[in-house]
């Protein structure tokens, strides 16, 4: 039987999902990255969290930075190491660079640090240590087989000390080799990479693998890492997963004529993506949705990316509703934002947050062109995929709004990958008609049920969206520019049309 | 009036390179210094917070906190003419 590890949770929000766990107990694991990608960040908060919430005590070894320039820098994140101190639950080793002189004559070990780490450990009776970074020990040496000698002594007395120590070395390039001087030869049971590197639209994009854990499993593939005001977060990418339940029940939009093309209305737990140009009414939808499921007294969550909630209450009021009123009473959670606050796993995170924290059986997302702007097209993807699983396996229905850019005509919706993310799709659309701008509706699809295929008129009026009826004797109409099928026959026209054509020729 | 040394020897126990670091530097000091140094010998095993105070990692380690600048020797100073170097105590 294969033996498993125990590992302890890292304290790092997001880590522990990727490492199957957390960090392997009573182990040393390397943690390598270039400059800038974390090491240090990542260290500390380990420490730190390892002692505030899973009352493990720590021992910071530094190599680098002073442990006054770390405790500095931990303030940022509101991490209070001087409370700790005193509290003789974290100790420093200092072995930050001296400034005395230093020359070699003879014969060395690192005898006295580690008689220094043992006795940190034991003065703060510690569980865990980090080590930051030992690629700087080596620069302070002249042969760096001593050192590594030295440091695979230092791990093994961890070990046999029953320490969860991370080690971090510092990566010479973001390719090649694991580390600079080899640590990986004496510490490669467990390595961890970070990775700081430009996407292709030149954004800096910070990510974390596990390359292995000897013994354990882990997720393989890299997972995007942010700093924040918090300290470090991991952002496990989102598995997309079948639905674990189908609904039978349905559920209206809100829009009577609407609900009887959709045969009822949504089902329950399903995604809808409402897709239309500038001016169709897709907010408009979006509030018919929302109210309708407030006025059932359902807790729902709105974002809206594209208005103000000053700017959406007074839009809701022109159609008779108190959006306010549910929003202050708590039952409708809106969160209007700029997209370009968060990262995409940021606002997949808030989300989250919020619908399990509320509750929320009702979502609705208005629109997501506003995250396509700014997200590259494999950000877009997955973020859409992960709303749309978590959605799923919260058992809520949610509606998506999705701007076009064409105006009349034809638009493919499956270009953005949203079409086979969704269960259901409506077209909002302009047509021409009869020297007029009328307005287009239709049900392209409706997952596990039928729906009505007709193309539907609609107008916004002071009520909301209405649909009127269907548009009978034309055709082309989704090319955006129709004919109507009755020839009317006009001699008037035809003489012009005839003279015309023989003016250029074509008779 | 002869400078007076200050030095410290860090050493972990009883180890043979703590005991070569401690007879070269007794050998070398009776021959160059004759008397006109103070001499603490740590063993950082049973002292190591003085180690951390001093930022002591390889022992053996000779510091020599005066006179000044402040040094430091790492190895069991079997390289005498390094040792010599690191006190100051090569005359042209």
């Amino acid at each position: 039987m294969a033996k498993t590890f125990k590992k302890v949770p890292s304290g790092v929000s997001g880590f522990d999902e990727i490492a199957h766990g957390g960090i392997p107990k009573g182990r040393v694991t390397l943690i390598s990255g270039a400059s800038g990608t974390g090491k240090t960040v990542f260290s500390a908060q380990f420490l730190y969290k390892g002692i505030t919430e899973y009352d493990e005590n720590g021992v910071f070894v530094t190599f680098e930075e002073s442990p006054a320039d770390i405790i500095k820098n931990m303030e940022g994140f509101g991490w209070d190491v001087n409370k700790l101190i005193k509290e003789q639950k974290w100790a420093f080793v200092d072995a930050s660079p001296d400034e005395s002189e230093s020359m070699e004559a003879g014969h060395y070990d690192l005898g006295a640090f580690l008689a220094r780490i043992e006795y940190a450990i034991t003065k703060v009776n510690a569980d865990r240590v980090a080590i930051d970074s030992v690629s700087a020990l080596f620069a302070q040496y002249q042969d760096p087989s001593i050192i590594r000698r030295e440091l695979y002594r230092v791990t093994a007395r961890l070990k046999k000390m029953k320490i969860t120590c991370i080690m971090s070395a510092e990566r010479p390039t973001e390719t090649g080799h694991i580390t600079r001087f080899g640590v990986e030869e004496f510490v490669s049971d467990n390595v961890i990479l970070l990775h700081n590197r430009l996407d292709h639209r030149g954004m800096r994009e910070r990510t974390v693998e596990i390359l292995k854990f000897r013994g354990s499993g882990h997720e393989s593939e890299e997972a995007p890492l942010i700093v924040d005001m918090s300290g470090l977060n991991i952002y496990p990418r989102p598995k997309p997963q079948l639905r674990g339940k189908g609904f039978s029940e349905k559920i209206s939009t809100g829009v009577a004529g609407l609900d009887e093309l959709l045969e009822g209305g949504v089902y329950k737990n399903s995604s809808t993506l409402v897709t239309g140009s500038s001016g169709t009414g897709k907010t408009v939808t979006t509030l018919h949705f929302i109210m309708e499921a407030a006025k059932r007294g359902e807790k729902t969550l709105f974002i809206e990316f594209e208005e103000s909630p000053d700017q959406l209450f007074r839009n809701a009021y022109s159609f008779g509703w108190d959006l306010e009123k549910y929003v202050k009473n708590g039952s409708v959670n809106l969160v209007c934002h700029y997209p370009e606050d968060f990262k995409a796993e940021q606002y997949l995170r808030v989300i989250q947050h919020l619908v399990t924290e509320n509750n929320i059986k009702i979502a609705a997302l208005d629109s997501l062109s506003a995250l396509q702007r700014i997200y590259t097209e494999e950000k877009f993807r997955e973020f859409v995929i992960g709303l749309n699983a978590f959605l799923k396996m919260q058992d809520c229905t949610m509606l998506l709004t999705n701007t076009t850019s064409q105006l009349l005509g034809v638009t493919k919706i499956t270009e953005t990958n949203l079409s086979t993310a969704t269960d259901n799709i409506i077209i909002l659309k302009y047509v021409e008609l009869g020297g007029k701008m009328r307005r287009l509706l239709s049900v392209l699809k409706q997952r596990g049920s039928r729906h009505k295929k007709e193309l539907m008129e609609y107008e916004i009026s002071t009520y909301g969206m209405k649909i009127l009826g269907a548009f009978e004797g034309v055709e082309n109409l989704m090319s955006g520019s129709a004919r109507t099928l009755q020839i009317r026959f006009d001699e008037k026209e035809a003489e012009q049309e005839f003279r015309e054509e023989i003016k250029e020729g074509r008779i | 009036m002869a400078t007076k040394y200050v030095l410290k020897l860090y050493v972990t126990g009883q180890t043979s390179s703590s005991a070569r670091a401690l007879q070269n530097l007794e050998s070398l000091l009776k021959n160059e210094l004759k008397g006109m140094y103070e001499l603490k010998v740590i063993d950082v095993l049973k002292n190591p917070r003085l180690a951390e105070e001093d930022k002591i990692l390889a022992t053996p380690t000779l510091t020599k906190a005066l006179p000044l600048p402040i040094r430091r020797i790492i190895g069991d100073l079997s390289d005498k003419d390094k040792v010599l170097l690191g006190l100051d105590l090569t005359f042209e």
